[in-house]
């Protein structure tokens, strides 16, 4: 049914229209009377000001009867808006739920009915960012994400080091200078990615690709600290998953002690700073060269040492031992001809004098058998005229001369008869 | 005179003599000859034992240098 229209109902002009269309609104909300409105980001514009589209959470862009508000934050609210967002690493992207305190407007020029924002509720954003956060690292965890770098083996001598940094930051200077003052010969490769802003993921996951490709022994991810906002790079998807595929360790150094951010939970290793990724990497060095040049060098020289002492002593007692054993044996036959010279002298001197006994004994012997003696007992000795002696009868005949000898002299004889012994 | 063998032959042989010396088998002629094998022996084993400190005096600080280098 058609609505009955009133030939005396006023007509408006196009701006007078806005104006009563203003005038209800502010009478029906309060004029620039804010009100939170709670909604899901849609999407976000910032150029100066920022101009977001919020949308009921849950809905999506499909269903073209869905309620859209046009929010927008003029530049001078929104700096200090922002600044207090990025200290806490919130940047406003689609997805998000925001709480915005603000009030309609009418902006006639374009026909809108907008809501523009003089607060945000940031508590509430970083609920969300946490939970947000909570979501990727559970995700990321589920498909195997945060421990597939882990698996990955680490060269025993890390010596070449891809570094993913932004050269002339505290955090690249602490780190290198860890490495360069170690006092072992690393090389580094350095990518330059920028580590904090919009840009910074897509940069440290194009730093990570490269890196991976140019047989480095591990990949170094640093950042010195900042505010949670500085760090937000690190707790982007991008960078988690460029991470896990990395064929390379990838090693993290991010931001202060405390902070932990995604990247650092997807790293095969990750130091609490920079400084602290610098002295563990020289650490892993100086634990290789002492346990595999050090020790050798300690073993090899005590072992030389104990050679040569042992040698040095070997051959010492030896020419101890030949000297003594020489002179013992000079000495037992110095001993032993001393001992035979006096058994010979003793044995001499005994046969000697018992020589001289039997000597005596043969002479007395021989003085019993003595033919004076004979003689000057009696006996008489006859001899023939050739001078042999008569021992028998059958010596002589009758007639002979013979000579007697007798103990005072001789007379000669003549045999006169031969008589047998009786 | 027989060559000096290597450092285990020779102190073998040293050791040989030194043994024989202990149970009394040396007869006086042997004496001086084992006792000239001997002496050659030891002189033998003193030089290598000069060569060989001299070279690990001049390496053992090199090898120092390793153990205190940072």
């Amino acid at each position: 049914m058609d609505e009955e229209v009133g030939a005396t109902d006023e007509v408006f002009e196009v701006g007078a229209f806005y104006q009563l269309l203003t005038a209800r609104l502010e009478s029906a909300f309060g004029r620039r009377h804010p009100h939170w409105v709670r909604g899901e980001i849609a999407k976000v514009y910032e150029k100066g000001h920022v101009y977001v589209d919020l949308v009921d959470a849950g809905t999506t862009s499909s269903d073209t009867k869905r309620p859209v508000l046009n929010a927008h934050c003029w530049a001078t609210p929104w700096a200090p808006l922002k600044k207090k967002l990025a200290a806490e690493g919130v940047t406003l992207t689609a997805g998000m739920i925001v709480n915005f305190y603000g009030y309609v407007d009418v902006y006639a020029p374009q026909g809108k009915i907008g809501f523009t924002i003089v607060q945000i509720d940031v508590q509430g954003l970083l609920g969300d960012v946490a939970r947000r956060r909570a979501e990727l690292v559970a995700r990321l965890s589920a498909e195997g994400l945060l421990e597939a770098n882990k698996r990955v083996s680490i060269s025993p001598v890390p010596l070449r080091v891809g570094l993913v940094a932004s050269p002339g930051t505290e955090g690249y200077s602490d780190f290198t200078g860890q490495l360069l003052n170690s006092g072992y010969a690393f090389e580094i490769v350095l990518v330059k990615s920028a580590v904090q802003g919009e840009a910074a993921p897509a940069q440290i996951v194009a730093a990570i690709e490269v890196l991976d490709q140019h047989l480095v022994d591990i990949i170094c991810v640093v950042r010195g600290g900042g505010s949670k906002g500085d760090l937000a790079a690190f707790d982007d998807e991008r960078v988690a998953r460029a991470i896990a595929a990395s064929a390379t360790p990838i090693f993290t150094g991010i931001g202060h002690t405390g902070d932990e951010s995604v990247a650092d939970l997807a790293a095969h290793t990750r130091a609490i700073t920079p400084t602290k990724l610098g002295e563990e990497i020289a650490a892993i060095v100086e634990d290789w060269h002492v346990r595999h040049v050090r020790a050798p060098a300690q073993r090899v020289l005590d072992a030389a040492t104990a050679i040569v002492d042992e040698a040095t002593e070997y051959v010492a007692e030896r020419r101890r031992t030949m000297i003594f054993a020489v002179r013992d044996r000079l000495r037992a036959e110095q001993r032993h001809l001393a001992s035979t010279r006096t058994s010979l002298l003793t044995h001499s001197r005994h046969l000697l004098s018992s020589s001289a006994q039997s000597l005596a004994s043969h002479r007395a012997l021989l003085g019993a058998y003595d033919p004076k003696r004979r003689l000057a007992q009696g006996w008489s000795i006859a001899t023939t005229r050739d001078g042999k002696v008569v021992k028998s009868i059958d010596d002589v005949t009758v007639g002979d001369a013979v000579s007697v000898l007798v103990s005072d002299g001789s007379f000669d004889s003549t045999v006169n008869a031969k008589n047998g012994a009786p | 005179m027989s060559t000096v063998g290597d450092w285990n032959e020779a102190a073998l042989e040293l050791d040989g003599i030194v043994a024989s010396f202990d149970e009394g088998e040396v007869s006086v002629d042997e004496l001086f000859v084992k006792l000239e094998r001997a002496t050659a022996i030891i002189e033998t084993l003193e030089a290598r034992l000069v060569a060989t400190k001299a070279r690990v005096d001049e390496l053992a600080p090199r090898l120092s240098r390793v153990l205190e280098s940072e």
